[in-house]
């Protein structure tokens, strides 16, 4: 579903590569992880699946697809194909739960019909269907990611990728949203999250890819956060 | 695509930005109405060139019994009325002269109802038991056609020193003038115009900017969802237009005063030597292509500014 050859980032400037020489694949219906201490290339990684950045060298394919070539008008179909979560929400505040999830079909032309049958589907999925019409500073963070998700999942994508989703959040909290995305992983979508949250990894056991210097120094079945040390660094 | 969102979201950009539209489309009024009245002056040159360019004629006025010109000290009427003899030198000059085309002898009554019809002697001048002006005193003379008017410093070099000639009136001297008034005019208010379009530009770009800004993380969520640049770009690109449109529609209305109050009430009553623009040069300065009318004027410079900067603010 996702492969990296030989990939190097080098953003303008001076300094290392924020990636050097990855090669990694990640089969379709995967849940994998993405471990790292900050300025490790996880955001990098995931944005070059995205292609938000290209990458110096190498190749970077997404379902088959070698995307650092793909023309520019194409993209937005790529995309369409992923769905994303951040560690801030990013919620739209002057939108209700229900528009804020409708806000992804809309944008990519979906008919009103379809947006109101999937929606309310999709909030059920993410446990927030009574509050459709609340506003997002009604809710509390683990309802935001939700929603989050929702706006993430509503056009049933192949991928999802997360950023810190859990970041956040209260452990508790993060359980639910590790439990969500559990579920939306079994229903066929592969994930890849990139986290700090070693109590998540160990918990909820996965494939751990963990990045080091832009280099992948461990690429675990069933791996661990690992290197407990790092617990209180940032990414 | 969703219309119904892009309208909405159409709107809430206006009311959002609404100060900044109003001062953009304040701009567009005042420099396309500029740039409207520059296209008229145009027309009006071209205009009056062209119906009057091929009828410049040189008048010759012969001399009369008592010739002003002779008490500035022009000798050709020294001895008094213009003779017979010199008459015939004179005519004879004219039409052995190649760049003469045609010519035409007018008598002195023929002349002065020449000069009370186009306004050179008024009613009160001309009229009761004295006047100032008479056909007995009103010079005759000849009205000379040249192949082209360009080229009239040789039959005017050719005459000016004969006896009988009193005065060579020159057509181009006097619409030369008119003509540069309206060079003035023309370039006054394209240079105006220029300055103030440019102003609306960067008004427009300020504008979008802001707007981009404001819409920053809902065009983020857009294009990682997958919405393409021309959904992105679309709300942008319709807020400009009407921009534009209501613009272009003040500006229009304004000319179309200036057409009708300006000219069609006010010059072409009082100035009726001259042809003057109807309301099919009016509609030049609305559509026309080259220059372009202001109804391409204005979306272009709306439209343009804002495809360039949403490319770069929303570029997937």
């Amino acid at each position: 579903m996702i492969r990296f050859e030989k990939v190097t980032k080098r953003y303008a400037g001076p300094g290392k590569s924020a990636l050097d020489q990855v090669t990694l694949d990640i089969d379709k219906g995967e849940f994998v992880y993405l471990v790292g201490t900050s300025g490790s290339g996880k955001s990098t990684a995931l944005r070059l699946v995205l292609r938000e950045l290209r990458p110096t060298t190498g190749r970077v394919y997404v379902a088959g697809k070698e995307i650092n070539r793909m023309a520019g008008w194409k993209v937005p179909r790529l995309r369409r194909q992923i769905g994303t979560v951040f560690q801030d929400f990013r919620l739209l505040p002057n939108k209700t739960v229900a528009e804020n999830v409708a806000f992804a079909q809309q944008v990519i032309g979906k008919s009103q019909r379809d947006i109101n049958r999937v929606v309310p589907e999709t909030l059920e999925l993410v446990g927030l269907k009574d509050k459709a019409d609340r506003m997002p500073d009604e809710l509390s963070g683990g309802e935001q990611q939700r929603v989050a998700v929702a706006r993430a999942y509503v056009n049933k994508p192949m991928i999802l990728i997360a950023d810190e989703p859990t970041g956040n959040l209260d452990p508790q909290t993060s359980v639910g949203i590790m439990n969500l995305l559990a579920d939306i992983n079994q229903a066929g979508t592969t994930v890849v999250m990139a986290t700090h949250d070693h109590g998540i990894v160990d918990q909820f056991t996965k494939r751990v890819i963990e990045l080091e210097h832009g280099k992948v120094i461990r690429d675990e079945a069933a791996g661990s956060y690992g290197f407990q040390h790092l617990d209180n660094q940032e990414g | 695509m969703q219309l119904r969102y892009v309208f909405t979201e159409l709107r809430t950009g206006l009311r959002r930005n609404l100060s900044a539209h109003l001062a953009v489309i304040l701009t567009l009024f005042v420099s396309l109405s500029l740039a409207g009245v520059g296209i008229l002056i145009q027309r009006e040159a071209d205009l009056a060139a062209n119906k009057l360019g091929d009828e410049l004629k040189i008048l010759v006025n012969l001399c009369t019994v008592d010739d002003p010109t002779l008490r500035q000290g022009n000798q050709n009427c020294a001895s008094g009325e213009v003779t017979e003899a010199q008459q015939k030198r004179i005519e004879a000059e004219i039409d052995r002269n190649e760049e003469v085309e045609s010519f035409e002898y007018l008598s002195s009554e023929v002349s002065f109802q020449n000069a009370k019809d186009s306004g050179i002697i008024s009613e009160a001048a001309s009229s009761g038991p004295d006047p100032v002006v008479s056909p007995e005193t009103w010079p005759a003379g000849y009205w000379v056609t040249l192949e082209n008017p360009e080229n009239a410093d040789g039959i005017i070099s050719a005459l000016e020193g004969l006896d009988g000639v009193s005065v060579i009136k020159d057509e181009r001297e006097a619409l030369g003038q008119i003509f540069g008034i309206m060079k003035v005019l023309k370039y006054g208010s394209w240079i105006g115009s220029g300055f103030l379009l440019l102003a609306a530009l960067l008004q427009v770009t300020n504008t979008i900017r802001l707007a981009a800004l404001a819409r920053r993380r809902e065009i983020g969520i857009m294009r990682l969802v997958g919405a393409s640049t021309l959904y992105i770009a679309l709300p942008f690109l319709l807020e400009s237009l009407v921009t534009a449109i209501v613009g272009v529609a003040l500006a229009a209305g304004s000319l179309a005063s200036f057409q009708y109050w300006g000219i069609e009430k006010g010059l072409a009553e009082h100035v009726n030597f001259l042809p003057w623009v109807g309301w099919d040069d009016y509609a030049q300065s609305l559509i026309g292509v080259f220059p372009p009318g202001i109804v391409l004027l204005g979306p272009a410079l709306t439209l343009v500014p804002t495809l360039l900067l949403t490319r770069k603010y929303v570029k997937v």
